[in-house]
């Protein structure tokens, strides 16, 4: 297994309409070795191009790709080591599963017997003994699924590559596969690197998540520290479902003033904010962290807003309940039991020890 | 789509079959005369009528085609030729498709469009200078390599390729790139064996084409063993007299090929018909 890194990598394209457009931007991070990284973004973000440029199925522009000890830019991807599961698993139609699993052995020209107990122990971690002699057509999704798998398990690489993998399957199976694949990890010990544009994936899989947006990283961070710490609106934004609210505040005497309520805050995050006083902010709260007044679940109750419920969306385990703060629509996340009316004004706690702050310019994380 | 029969759609379905049936006949008549007319036996012109049955059921015709001409060495000739050129339009062609639908290379659209718009000139436009060039600069006349040598590869064989080789999902040819196979495995090992509905309809359009043709294979060829069974059809008409019956006789052999060729592969000139506009 190997290490990955991007140094100060380039990708732009020419379009004939719209010209040049930079695909990834000034990327450099580093994978370690046996790493589970996780690329996360929305639509056009970078993070396919920037897993093909590892593959070496597109050029950079710029800049410097690393797998293990050797500076790849110019090595075709069969000299790359890396194997790749794609999207909609790129399965060959026209060969019986025994074969797609043994079509690069093959191509490498590895013995025949190597070759046959490859595929054989592969076929045995995924569970396709007995699907070896069909075609992909005669397999359901979740199997071609794990044949894509297969295929770069047996190629033993550096670097296994996986581009949104559980997108065309069900909910139920993509949970399913995504344990699957967690598992795998753990057993093979490989270096992975996974594309998806979902979050609840990325945190779930990833050791470590690289976001990013229009082609610029905007954090690489272990789960807990995006969600704890994002660097900016963006991530904050991004990870966590639903996604983190935000309100336009402003520091007045210490206290954090935003459209109808004003909000003491911890005295650590006091001292922090003196250096804002007067100022405009962004005030950043998950929904998670917005209690009813009648169920705070042990939060402080220092700091309440009331407000207006216009949606509440009953999921069961927990009601999500949505009113306006100013002109931004707030999210909250309580607990089913909590009394609620839509139409009705209903008391909310905040518990600001769980607050973040960005600066509304820069959407950068206020850090106190 | 509800299969219910209303009077508005009865009506309308009793006037497609009408329709269809009228046009089945036209288009069954001039193969039904020809057959008819194959075993009337009616040396001279003036006296070939048509008629819905003949008087008599004459082989003779039959007789005087494969008898009296080279029809045997006409029929290899046309089938020689029509196997080489489907061949080698298959090879080219669609080579010259993936590269279009799939590869990236410098200029790669405006070859395309250039090669396109050569399609917009008329053959007889070119049929001079062509000519010129095959006869008299490489002194090819009366050989198989005039014949097929213009026509290794056509335009809209590539056009028909591209289009088909589209529609091939772009994620296998990365896999197996990354599976270590070489650029012409990728084409020979993975496209080629997912593209043969694509190369049947090439294979029989093609086929179709160079049997049936004529014209070139007329101007450049000039003795009899050289003959397709097309110009070798034309031979029987003289100025004085036409031997109807000897080339409705040839016509019906000649047709034979393509008649067991199309029902025998109906399906694929049906896809033919559909290529590029379906994704599949």
């Amino acid at each position: 297994m190997a290490r990955v890194e991007f140094r100060n990598v380039f990708k732009e394209y020419e379009d004939e309409k719209k010209g040049k457009f930079v695909a990834v931007s000034d990327s450099s991070f580093e994978i370690k070795d046996k790493e589970f990284v996780v690329f996360v973004g929305p639509s056009g973000c970078g993070k396919t191009t920037s897993l093909r440029m590892i593959a070496g199925l597109e050029r950079q522009t710029s800049g410097d790709i690393v797998i293990g000890d050797r500076v790849v830019n110019q090595l075709h991807p069969k000299d790359r080591d890396i194997a790749m599961v794609f999207q909609d698993y790129a399965l060959y139609p026209h060969m019986t599963i025994a074969e797609n699993l043994a079509f690069g052995l093959k191509n490498l020209k590895r013995p025949k017997e190597e070759i046959e107990r490859k595929v054989k122990e592969a076929s045995t971690i995924l569970g396709l003994e007995e699907l070896l002699d069909r075609k992909p057509r005669e397999l359901s999704g979740g199997q071609r699924q794990r044949v894509a798998v297969g295929r770069a398990i047996v190629r033993d690489p550096q670097v296994f590559l996986f581009d949104e993998p559980l997108s065309n399957l069900d909910a139920k199976l993509r949970v399913q596969m995504r344990v699957e694949l967690a598992e795998l990890h753990k057993r093979l010990g490989a270096t992975i690197v996974y594309v998806t544009h979902d979050q609840v994936e990325a945190m779930t899989l990833g050791e470590r998540i690289v976001v990013m947006n229009k082609g610029h990283i905007q954090q690489v961070a272990s789960p807990a520290e995006l969600y704890n710490k994002p660097s900016n609106m963006f991530v904050a934004g991004f990870i966590g479902s639903p996604a983190m609210n935000f309100m336009d505040a402003k520091i007045e005497n210490g206290r954090v003033v935003v459209e109808g309520a004003q909000f003491t805050m911890p005295e650590a995050v006091t001292k922090g904010l003196k250096a804002y006083e007067g100022q405009s902010l962004v005030l950043g709260i998950r929904p998670e962290h917005i209690y009813g007044s009648d169920f705070t679940m042990n939060a402080p109750t220092d700091n309440k807003l009331t407000a207006h419920v216009t949606v509440l969306e009953n999921l069961g385990a927990e009601n999500l309940v949505y009113f306006k703060n100013g002109k931004r629509m707030i999210t909250s996340r309580l607990n089913p039991e909590t009394a609620i009316q839509v139409g009705a004004f209903k008391e909310f706690v905040l518990d600001m020890t769980k607050a973040h702050f960005f600066d509304p310019k820069t959407e950068a994380r206020i850090i106190l | 789509m509800s299969s219910k029969l209303t009077p508005s759609r009865a009506i309308f379905l009793g006037l497609a079959v009408v329709t269809l049936l009228i046009w089945a006949l036209i288009t069954v008549i001039p193969l039904y005369w020809m057959f008819i007319g194959s075993f009337q036996d009616s040396m001279a012109s003036a006296s070939f009528q048509p008629q819905m049955l003949p008087d008599i059921w004459s082989t003779a015709p039959y007789d005087r085609f494969f008898n009296k001409t080279a029809a045997f060495r006409w029929l290899f000739n046309s089938l020689f030729v029509s196997a080489i050129l489907t061949l080698t339009n298959l090879f080219f062609a669609s080579m010259a498709g993936y590269a279009f639908a799939k590869l990236k290379f410098p200029g790669k659209n405006s070859i395309f469009w250039v090669l396109l718009s050569t399609m917009m000139i008329p053959t007889q436009v070119t049929l001079i200078p062509l000519y010129i060039l095959v006869i008299n600069t490489f002194n090819l006349a009366d050989t198989y390599t005039a014949i097929i040598l213009p026509a290794l590869v056509g335009v809209g064989n590539i056009f028909l390729m591209k289009q088909y080789m589209s529609t091939l999902p772009t994620s296998l040819i990365h896999a197996a790139r990354i599976d270590a196979c070489s650029e012409f495995g990728i084409f020979w090992k993975i496209i080629l064996p997912m593209a043969k509905p694509g190369l049947a309809v090439l294979a029989i359009f093609s086929f179709v084409a160079h049997w049936n043709d004529f014209f070139w294979p007329l101007l450049v060829t000039r003795s009899n063993d050289m003959r397709t069974i097309q110009v070798g059809l034309a031979s029987f008409k003289f100025a004085e007299s036409t031997d109807y019956g000897a080339i409705m006789a040839g016509a019906t052999v000649g047709a034979l090929p393509m008649v067991i060729l199309f029902f025998s592969l109906q399906k694929y000139f049906l896809q033919g018909i559909t290529i590029g506009a379906v994704k599949g």
